[in-house]
């Protein structure tokens, strides 16, 4: 009793929380008068008019979205290259400092983005980097480096050394140590850093907004620019566009969830997996 | 075959010195045991032949070869650690051949061939496809010391593997210790604080205390001549009684002995008498003291602690010989089974040659 009455209640949140989520999905699917109908109509004849029109009318949408793609993946996966390797030394080799370094890492995350948009403006405006793809992957691999640090280090704590020079003394050499012996151990930790960052980049407005251009525009920044296109809020187009946006991350997160578990502990708490 | 030289090494730890300008060889082809207390130095000593820590000061040679500055895999050592590490995912006999992929001179056939070797000399032939996931602590090390022995490196390092195994475990894992190293050959320098297992697996014990080895000696040489007073405490269970003892018209007088033992240089005052306990002859002497405790030992014998006058003497003697406590006992020890320090701790060295091993 007690237990389904919890199910009930979790259920509950669920829905309410989602509430939103299936109205935006289902909003796609409807002609605009079914989306400003009152009373909303649950029932209606689907169409797929509005993907239709996406992809015919509005021809920059597949540039954007390849950008999309192209910008949080590449910088993501930058990232979490680096953060492996520096985590592996402040895990390992303690240098002087680390603690201090592992502060100030995690407070440049700390830093809300408007803080930095001048500064960092004016830097790329100065080298000439502004609409760049090649920048801008550098920009967010940046800004997704301290978490993953972070996290990275938590997970590679806890891999005892005695893997390492075990490792070592067997023959092995600092590459196979690293990339054979303790990366598969903190996959999880790979995984759930992956996934934070490649949301963090693929929710990214500001910076695209202000060093991009008009090579590397991404979903947030069509979406915020083409709302009010229509003159006014042109209800099918962010409907349609926001159902393409949130489907990939959703699929990511549900593909790797029990890793993102893991990761929300920073690796402290070592769940089996 | 290659011997290890030490030459000088110290390893400092900020203010704290672990490994103090230590000058040894250990020998080629034989089993060194490094035996000490915890916190001697021994594992850090260990550490730095394998090439996990560096020495602040000195030469390691491994074969006349300098390794000092060589990462681990270039010193030709393997090595079993504390805890026995392995490839959860992979199998025993993946385990055993994981290492020799690293090395591009060995063939696949020669790989299968010394895995297979290794899995008959451990006796392990029926695990050979259960994953390590599957084993206990004391198997798993068995399979560690096959990964670190079937790469026919020349040196091979055991730091205290038998620790986090049970009694059971511990001793089948040394006869699988002492089957591989008679059989290979390689230069063995193993780890332990205990030293029965440095008694039964070495050719050499080395004794450290502090950062240093304190004696290097065959185990026999070592138990019976006592070069300090700190080895003659450290081996054996309990270890050897110490006796304030007088000097008198250059010979030394005690009751224990029956006749005094003349003393060369003409020293007088004090020297201190050890003597093992299961060199105590029981039943005969002009010895008499007060039994205050018996407890019974392995096999049955008896271990008694005597009170001689102010000083406390333990003896060991069959049941037949023990006396319950509140008895008295006589008891006298031969003169050649005694070593006398002075007040430095150090063994008087012309009395002590002559004990037998």
């Amino acid at each position: 009793m007690r237990r389904s009455l919890y199910h009930a209640v979790l259920w509950l949140v669920a829905l309410i929380w989602f509430a939103p989520v299936a109205w935006i999905i289902l909003s796609a699917f409807k002609t605009r008068e079914d989306i400003l109908a009152t009373p909303p109509k649950l029932l209606f004849t689907p169409t797929l008019q509005n993907f239709r029109d996406l992809f015919t009318t509005n021809a920059s949408f597949v540039v954007q979205f390849a950008n999309s793609v192209v910008l949080s993946l590449v910088s993501v996966v930058i990232a979490v290259a680096i953060s492996f390797l520096a985590a592996y030394a402040f895990s390992r080799f303690k240098p002087k400092g680390t603690d201090f370094l592992m502060f100030l890492l995690l407070s440049v995350r700390m830093l809300p983005g408007p803080a930095v948009i001048l500064p960092i403006y004016l830097m790329y405006a100065a080298f000439g980097w502004k609409d760049n793809h090649v920048a801008l992957v550098l920009f967010y691999a940046m800004f997704s480096v301290p978490f993953s640090v972070w996290i990275l280090k938590g997970f590679l704590d806890g891999v005892s050394i005695r893997y390492d020079e075990t490792g070592r003394v067997n023959g092995g050499s600092w590459f196979h140590v690293i990339f054979r012996v303790v990366l598969p151990q903190v996959k999880p930790g790979l995984i759930a850093a992956f996934i934070f960052n490649l949301i963090f980049v693929w929710n990214e407005f500001l910076f695209n907004f202000v060093i991009g251009g008009v090579q590397t525009q991404n979903i947030p920044y069509a979406l915020a620019v083409g709302t009010y296109s229509d003159g006014g809020l042109n209800w099918t187009f962010i409907a349609t566009m926001t159902t393409i946006y949130i489907l990939p991350p959703i699929l990511a997160i549900y593909a790797f969830q029990k890793y993102l578990l893991v990761g929300m502990t920073f690796g402290t708490v070592r769940g089996e997996v | 075959m290659v011997d290890i030289v030490l030459d000088r090494v110290t390893k400092r730890f900020g203010s704290q010195t672990a490994v103090d300008a230590l000058e040894t060889t250990f020998g080629s082809g034989q089993v060194t045991c490094l035996l000490g207390p915890s916190g001697c130095g021994k594992t850090t000593l260990m550490r730095m032949i394998a090439g996990l820590e560096v020495p602040t000061a000195g030469r390691i040679l491994i074969g006349g070869r300098d390794v000092a500055g060589l990462p681990p895999r270039q010193r030709d050592v393997g090595m079993v650690f504390q805890y026995p590490v392995m490839y959860p995912t992979l199998s025993v006999a993946e385990n055993i051949e994981e290492p020799l992929r690293h090395d591009r001179s060995v063939s696949g056939g020669e790989r299968a061939k010394r895995v297979d070797e290794m899995l008959d000399v451990l006796d392990m032939r029926d695990l050979r496809d259960a994953l390590i996931d599957e084993l206990n602590t004391g198997l798993r090390q068995k399979v560690a010391v096959g990964r670190a022995v079937a790469r026919h490196a020349e040196v091979v390092l055991f730091d205290e593997p038998t620790t986090n195994i049970e009694v059971d475990a511990k001793l089948t894992l040394i006869r699988a210790i002492k089957a591989v190293t008679t059989r290979l050959r390689q230069t063995i320098v193993y780890v332990t604080h205990d030293q029965t297992e440095a008694m039964t697996l070495a050719d050499s014990i080395a004794l450290m205390e502090q950062g240093r080895i304190v004696q290097q000696d065959a185990p026999r040489a070592l138990y019976a001549a006592p070069r300090t007073r700190f080895a003659g405490w450290f081996l054996g269970n309990p270890g050897m009684n110490y006796l304030g003892t007088e000097v008198r018209d250059g010979a030394v007088h005690s009751p224990m002995l029956a006749a005094p033992i003349p003393l060369p240089g003409g020293r007088n005052g004090q020297v201190v008498l050890g003597v093992r306990p299961e060199w105590i002859t029981v039943g005969a002497g002009r010895a008499e003291g007060e039994v205050t405790d018996c407890v019974i030992g392995i096999g049955g014998r008896r271990l008694m602690t005597v009170r001689l006058g102010r000083e406390v003497v333990r003896i060991k003697c069959s049941a037949a010989e023990a006396v319950a406590p509140g008895g008295w006992v006589r008891f006298s020890v031969p003169p050649d089974r005694v070593v006398l320090f002075d007040d430095k701790g150090e063994a008087i060295a012309a009395l002590t040659q002559g004990v037998p091993a």
